[in-house]
């Protein structure tokens, strides 16, 4: 068999593969969350039209399974089977921190979003589904 | 007569001025009937919003009748793929482009929901149109000479022209949502071939039901039938040897933020629906079903 021209880039290739492959221990696996939001105003003191609304409780649930569940996992820890690929960790949707932020907070974190966090204006386009989700995310507090 | 007209117009100038006030309280449409534009090889009522791209995998391996010896149809020749794409450009249109494996179809396709049922009942159905034109590609040599035309005189063979590649169908579906878990379609089609062999029909009317019941936040059962119907009237043949079978299908749907995955069992070898009202000859009752899948994909612009 006639050889290659590109032998000889055997063993530097080799050197450099085992090199990343060694870096790849040497970095941090912990992920963190990212910084803190930047929300406008506006969202900051918008009133839930839809709260204690209990008619919505299994449109909130609905929409959580199928928009949320597989990066914010079943019970909104953060752990869907998304998370691990995502580049930042998330909140526990349980955490005193996450359920200390009004309605109209949760609100702009959930539809307008901002980097991995997608915006879902246009999968969930009606204001009162958009309130029932908010509204569940409620009921997993701790 | 002046009196009449100016009677007329302030009557109906109150009317639409009533209208308006009524209108304040806008019964919306209701939630999600159907996860997707797809049911098994049929349509839903349900366009997504408007500016989405639909990317659609569809495919179906060959029958099951072997069992193990072809791994029930997985390893069979006789499977069957299209892969389309559909856009929304406003708001309830949807048109669509495909390639399909089977005859080489290329198809255009196009949707429009009517109307959307309503929470309060206002439109208790949700009413659909769908079309669809499909191009069979094949080379020419696959037809031969067999493009007959009878006219009175003696038949005289013919080569096949562009026009006898063409296939439409056209059809109205009506759906509703009975609670959160049940939905239910009922249709009717025209299918019409431009060219088809010496004992087939060129038209075909079809009635189609299906639904599905939701057993999950994202899990569905769903079933399909299409039955191709035999009218006399518009038969051209002097017996049924060629009619079609039904399309008999039932499967489960799993569906997220941007997929609907359904994997299913049904007869009809053909995707496309002008295909499956005219050619499906799998007997569901006879060793007919195959293993199939519907994946979508949707994105927002």
């Amino acid at each position: 068999m006639k050889k290659s021209k590109f032998i000889f880039l055997t063993y530097p290739l080799a050197a450099v593969f085992a090199a990343l492959i060694l870096m790849a221990f040497a970095g941090s696996q912990d992920k963190k969350c990212g910084p803190e939001w930047d929300v406008p105003a506006k969202y900051k003191t918008m009133k839930n039209p839809h709260a204690d609304d209990a008619s919505l409780e299994r449109v909130g649930k609905m929409l959580y399974s199928k928009h949320c569940k597989s990066c914010h996992g079943a019970i909104g820890l953060g752990d869907g089977s998304k998370a691990a690929s995502l580049g930042v960790a998330m909140h526990s949707f349980a955490e005193d921190k996450f359920q200390a932020q009004s309605d109209g907070v949760i609100y702009y974190q959930s539809f307008i979003g901002r980097d991995e966090m997608p915006n879902f204006e246009k999968k969930i386009i009606d204001d009162e589904d958009r309130w029932a989700l908010v509204n569940y995310l409620r009921t997993l507090k701790k | 007569m002046k009196k009449y007209i100016l009677l007329l117009l302030t009557t109906t100038f109150s009317f639409v001025l009533f209208g308006q006030d009524v209108e304040k309280e806008v019964d919306k449409p209701v939630r999600s009937p159907f996860e997707s534009g797809y049911l098994i090889d049929n349509q839903t009522t349900v366009i997504p919003v408007e500016g989405t791209l639909e990317f659609a995998i569809q495919h179906k391996f060959g029958t099951m009748d072997n069992g193990f010896s072809d791994l029930f149809g997985i390893y069979s020749p006789g499977a069957n793929i299209r892969l389309g794409l559909n856009y929304v450009p406003i708001h309830n249109l949807q048109i669509g482009v495909g390639a399909t494996k089977k005859n080489m179809y290329t198809d255009l396709s196009a949707k429009w929901t009517i109307f959307e049922q309503t929470r309060e009942n206002t439109i208790p159905v949700a009413v659909a149109l769908y079309g669809s034109m499909a191009i069979d590609g094949r080379n020419k040599s696959v037809f031969g000479s067999e493009k007959v035309v009878d006219s009175k005189g003696p038949a005289e063979e013919e080569d096949v022209a562009f026009n006898d590649r063409l296939a439409y169908f056209s059809q109205l579906i009506v759906g509703r949502k009975f609670t959160h878990w049940l939905s239910l379609q009922a249709a009717v089609s025209f299918t019409h071939y431009n060219m088809v062999g010496w004992d087939y029909n060129h038209d075909m009317v079809g009635l189609h039901l299906n639904g599905r019941v939701k057993f999950s936040p994202q899990g569905s059962f769903m079933f399909n039938y299409d039955h191709p119907l035999k009218i006399k009237n518009i038969s051209e043949q002097s017996n049924w040897n060629t009619h079609p079978e039904p399309n008999v299908s039932c499967g489960v749907e799993f569906s997220t933020s941007t997929h609907a995955f359904q994997i299913y069992v049904g007869s009809a070898d053909g995707i496309i629906p002008q295909d499956i009202m005219m050619y499906n000859q799998n007997d569901w009752l006879d060793n007919g079903l195959a293993i199939g899948m519907t994946i979508t994909r949707l994105w927002n612009f």
